[in-house]
């Protein structure tokens, strides 16, 4: 299987401080990876580096998607290669409604216009996996969700725009179990629809209970602390950090 | 004495309104300054005064003004880097007053500032700040209870020039039949305050016939990098507060008393001297209260 | 038919809302009382009406330059031509309009939108209307739309323009208010009866077209107990070296029960002083509600009033202003609560960008009589960038104790977490600040008819291209 994703020896800082120090991370196409460590580990902070986010600044390593060096790409050019983020806390957009931004999105990555019947098909039918009251639509974006609305939100985005790598930063945090198995759901039609390719960063068991985990990764204090197969997650959910580092 | 005119609006709006500017006799100042290095100062006539906290210093001043004769009260305040002033004025004249308040912040210094009015016949008072320094902070509390004939006129004004400042102004009153307030409060943030913030409150209790209530929150602003805001409420006791007093059994007429000495409680609750509140309970005429 | 008399009634001083004014500063202009005649023999005025010109002129030449935040130095009133008149009389087929002028209209979409969903179009071309129509429903339930000209003439209506014409905005209310007395040309005169409610929309379409003219329309409308109207205001103008001037002047009568709907999206051209007058006087339990978008001119004075004059009467404002390169724009609105129980509600954003000024200026009076009166106030500004100018200066002036107001601004910029989100679905820096703006702006765009709508954003997108800071 060849190479999705490659980071070598990457280090970050935000605001002068250095957050992630050569950090390596390899993720072949079509695996689900797992991405765990205590608070302030440094994996939003990667999920976001991934991602583009400018908050982010690379000082060292690079990043590679497809075997293309993307560590100087803005977040529009990295989407438009095939990569997607769940993020934590998604922002409110007032005033823009959550279908008029989702055609314009997947416009933007098909680079071809589409019918507003096709779109408005296509979102229905991803909103019915989901659960969602079609009335979403036309919500403003993220304007007065709640937590679990964000999240489903998220993943009805993951959806539609069916990206090569999806990191799903938390997705599962702050949900109750059915929001979770809604999600979970989500995930699971991603995997079944775009054969996608996932790196999950999590505290719970519940949203990898109906997935295949092929690798886990664990960082602590910016750095990789130890690298395993899919059983290392769930030895890690049960008995915690301590036992495994 | 000529007629000038204080307490200009930076930004001059609507004439008819006449907020733009308070014209005044101004006679001259007395030429000696009086330091002032700490403690509570009495004020009873023309005045200029000075405070100057140097590097690091900290400084706590209090300035109770009660004057029975027209008055013009000047006051400068330099806060060099790191230093930390807090003053508080207590006005409770029953004649014709100015007060002219001018502060100049420098990187990392504070100011923190809470003003009290107590009735007064014809106030006209001016607070200018200036946030030069980079980080510099200042914090307006202030509060007034005006009764028949009593005349308020504010203008607080921020100027913002330091990277990182911050300026806090909350402002709270009572009006009682036949006063008249203005209060007008300029955050200006000039270009290069990149990261300044600024916010505005003012919130005013209605008591009475025969009001006049001006309220002009300015935010002025040549800088993409800031947050500003401002917020205003006027009117009468909610609905709701008097349902829940009533239902614990509390008079009507206790409520309001209730409600608008909470307004004030808020800035006298900041005064670290017993006998300044002391003084205080006795020119609000809450003589034994308990507090 | 009946008289809105109480107009001559209310305090003057309710709403002589005179800018601050500097004696200094007197100018004289090349207007003679002779160009007014001349105007006036033109338009063949009744009597009244060409000594209401005389005296305005006298009033102009009275009254100190405006003195205001914007500088209107630029702008030279001597030299701007104040009567233009196209070779054309008033149509009511659009065919027999010039072809020239016909041209104009057809890019603008003029009459391709009055087919589709408005009820009539009144499009003044420079100063004279030249095509004016009403669907024949709309003229059956009694409504009249017409310029003031000919129903200045009209038996029915002569009487009820002389009693309305320049009494809410007297020719004392500041220089160009005189001005336009004296001067005035063409506009649109409506009148709907008694429980008449207009579904489909009126609108107007002003276009300044020759070089250096001014313009002086003057929109009257009247509105009888408990009717309900629509009207749409769209300005536009092509670019010419020489600043032009638009100092027109809009009254609104809201009788008791009636609800009026008064729409503007203004995108003159950015040489051209925009110092228009907008007032509205409302009735018991009557209400105005303005929605505005400013884009165009260079400089703009513009604050549409409410007098809620009868009790419950109530007005609503939602605007937006974009200010670009080499414009500053002062907009805003005023309210005058002057019966008990009577409610405003004002919602406006501004953005600034390129160097342009944005300035929200407003005031809420409640008079004494006002008891149990409501308003509330909330202005959002938007910073683009850092050599940008955003200033918001409420005033808010109580005078009873029985009454509720409250009053919320702020001011800020894009969030970079905001852009992060968009770019990483996708979309470009500059289509993401474009998305976001219009988000920002979706207050009034979402309070417009769907073409004023696309209008508004696209002009939005034409205003962000190539913005990315």
């Amino acid at each position: 299987m060849s190479e999705l994703l490659k980071i070598t020896n990457l280090s970050v800082k935000a605001e002068d401080k250095e957050l992630l120090h050569n950090v390596d991370l390899i993720i072949d196409e079509g695996e689900t990876h797992v991405l765990m460590g205590q608070n302030g580990a440094g994996k939003s902070t990667l999920g976001c580096t991934i991602m583009g986010s400018p908050e982010y600044t690379v000082t060292g390593g690079n990043i590679y998607f497809d075997g293309e060096d993307i560590t100087e790409e803005t977040a529009d050019k990295r989407a438009k290669r095939g990569i997607f983020l769940s993020f934590q806390n998604p922002v409110e957009i007032p005033g823009v409604t959550l279908s008029e931004f989702l055609r314009n999105s997947l416009e933007q990555l098909t680079g071809s216009k589409m019918k507003i019947w096709d779109f408005k098909k296509k979102l229905h039918a991803a909103m019915d996996v989901l659960g969602m009251d079609r009335a979403y639509a036309d919500r403003e974006l993220n304007v007065g969700f709640s937590g679990g609305e964000k999240k489903k939100a998220e993943i009805l985005q993951l959806l539609m725009l069916k990206p090569k790598l999806a990191i799903l930063d938390e997705t599962d945090s702050g949900l109750d179990v059915d929001a979770v198995k809604t999600v979970s759901k989500g995930i699971e039609e991603y995997r079944k629809a775009s054969n996608g390719t996932l790196l999950i960063i999590t505290h719970n068991a519940k949203i990898l209970e109906s997935l295949t985990v092929d690798k886990t990764h664990i960082l602590a204090d910016g750095k990789n602390a130890k690298d395993g197969g899919g059983e290392l997650a769930f030895r890690v959910l049960e008995n915690g950090f301590g036992e495994v580092l | 004495m000529d007629k000038i005119r204080l307490n200009v609006l930076p930004s001059p709006t609507f004439g008819q309104l006449g907020v733009n500017f308070a014209e005044r006799a101004v006679g001259e100042l007395p030429s000696d300054k009086i330091w002032l290095e700490g403690g509570c100062t009495d004020i009873t006539g023309d005045a200029v005064c000075s405070i100057a906290a140097q590097n690091g210093q900290t400084v706590n001043i209090i300035q109770f003004i009660n004057t029975d004769k027209a008055a013009h009260i000047k006051t400068e305040i330099n806060a060099e880097k790191y230093a930390s002033v807090s003053l508080v004025q207590v006005f409770a004249c029953q004649a014709p007053l100015i007060s002219q308040l001018e502060t100049k912040l420098d990187e990392n210094a504070s100011f923190d500032l809470s003003q009290l009015y107590i009735g007064g016949l014809d106030t006209v008072s001016e607070i200018r700040t200036t946030l030069g320094g980079r980080l510099s902070r200042f914090n307006a509390d202030i509060a007034y209870t005006l009764g028949t004939g009593s005349k308020l006129d504010i203008n607080l004004i921020a100027d913002h020039y330091g990277k990182k400042s911050v300026s806090e102004i909350n402002v709270g009153g009572v009006l009682n039949e036949g006063s008249d307030k203005v209060f007008k409060g300029t955050i200006d943030f000039k270009s290069g305050a990149s990261g300044a913030k600024g916010h505005e409150k003012e919130d005013v209790l209605l008591a009475g016939d025969n009001i006049r209530n001006r309220i002009v929150p300015v935010i002025l602003c040549a800088e993409e990098d800031v947050e500003g805001s401002h917020g205003a409420t006027s009117g009468r006791i909610d609905d709701d507060q008097i349902f829940y007093m009533r239902s614990r059994g509390i008079p009507d007429e206790q409520i309001l008393n209730i409600l608008a000495r909470a307004k004030l409680a808020r800035v006298i609750g900041k005064i670290d001297d017993e006998q300044v509140k002391q003084r205080i309970f006795k020119a609000l005429g809450w003589g034994d209260l308990d507090d | 038919m009946s008289e809105k008399t109480q107009i001559n009634d209310i305090d003057r001083s309710l709403y002589d809302f005179r800018f601050d004014e500097d004696e200094s500063d007197r100018f004289t202009s090349g207007i003679t009382p002779e160009i007014i005649s001349e105007i006036s023999k033109e338009k063949n005025d009744p009597e009244w009406m060409s000594e209401f010109r005389q005296k305005c002129l006298r009033i102009y030449e009275k009254t100190p330059m405006v003195k205001w935040g914007a500088s209107i130095e630029g702008l030279d009133v001597d030299n701007i031509v104040t009567y233009i008149r196209p070779k054309s009389r008033m149509n009511k087929d659009w065919d027999s309009v010039p072809d020239n002028i016909k041209e104009t209209f057809e890019r603008l979409g003029i009459p391709q939108a009055e087919r589709e969903s408005l009820a009539g179009v009144g499009a003044q071309y420079d100063s004279e209307l030249v095509y004016h129509n009403v669907r024949s429903e709309v003229a059956k339930s009694g409504v009249v739309y017409t310029d003031i000209e000919s129903a200045m003439h009209d038996p029915k209506y002569a009487e009820m323009i002389r009693t309305h014409f320049m009494k809410l905005v007297p020719p004392t209310d500041h220089k160009f208010a005189a001005l336009h007395g004296a001067v005035w040309s063409g506009g649109s005169f409506v009148y709907v009866p008694k429980g008449v409610h207009l579904d489909i929309p009126l609108q107007s379409y002003f276009r300044l077209n020759a070089k250096g003219a001014g313009q002086f329309e003057h929109t009257l409308i009247i509105l009888e107990e408990d009717s309900y109207l629509h009207f749409i205001e769209g300005c536009s103008a092509p670019k010419y070296y020489e600043a032009g001037l638009h100092a027109g002047c809009v009254e609104l009568y809201v009788a008791k029960g009636a609800k009026l709907r008064y729409s503007t999206i203004e995108n003159w051209s950015k040489n051209m002083y925009n110092l228009n007058t907008k007032r509205a006087i409302v009735e018991e339990g009557g209400k105005i509600e303005w929605v505005s978008g400013s884009f165009g001119s260079h400089v703009s004075y513009l604050y549409p009033m409410s007098i809620l004059n009868g009790r419950g009467a109530s007005a609503e404002f939602t605007g937006i202003t974009f200010a670009g390169k080499g414009q500053n724009l002062d907009t805003g609105t005023k309210v005058v609560h002057n019966a008990p129980d009577t409610s405003s509600y004002i919602n406006t954003k501004s953005i600034s960008k390129s160097g342009g000024i944005s300035t929200f200026r407003s005031s809420v009076v409640v008079n004494k009589n006002a008891e149990g009166s409501k308003s509330s106030v909330s202005c959002e500004s938007l910073m683009l960038d850092d050599i940008s100018r955003s200033d918001t200066i409420p005033a808010i002036d109580i005078k009873t104790d029985k009454c509720d107001v409250g009053h919320e601004a702020k001011i800020g910029r894009i969030s970079d977490e905001a852009l992060f989100y968009l770019t990483s679905r996708g979309l470009s820096e500059e289509d993401a600040r474009a998305m976001i703006v219009r988000g920002f702006a979706d207050n009034v765009s979402k309070e417009l008819p769907l073409e004023y709508a696309v209008e508004m954003n696209n002009l939005i997108g034409l205003e962000m291209k190539g913005n990315v800071g």
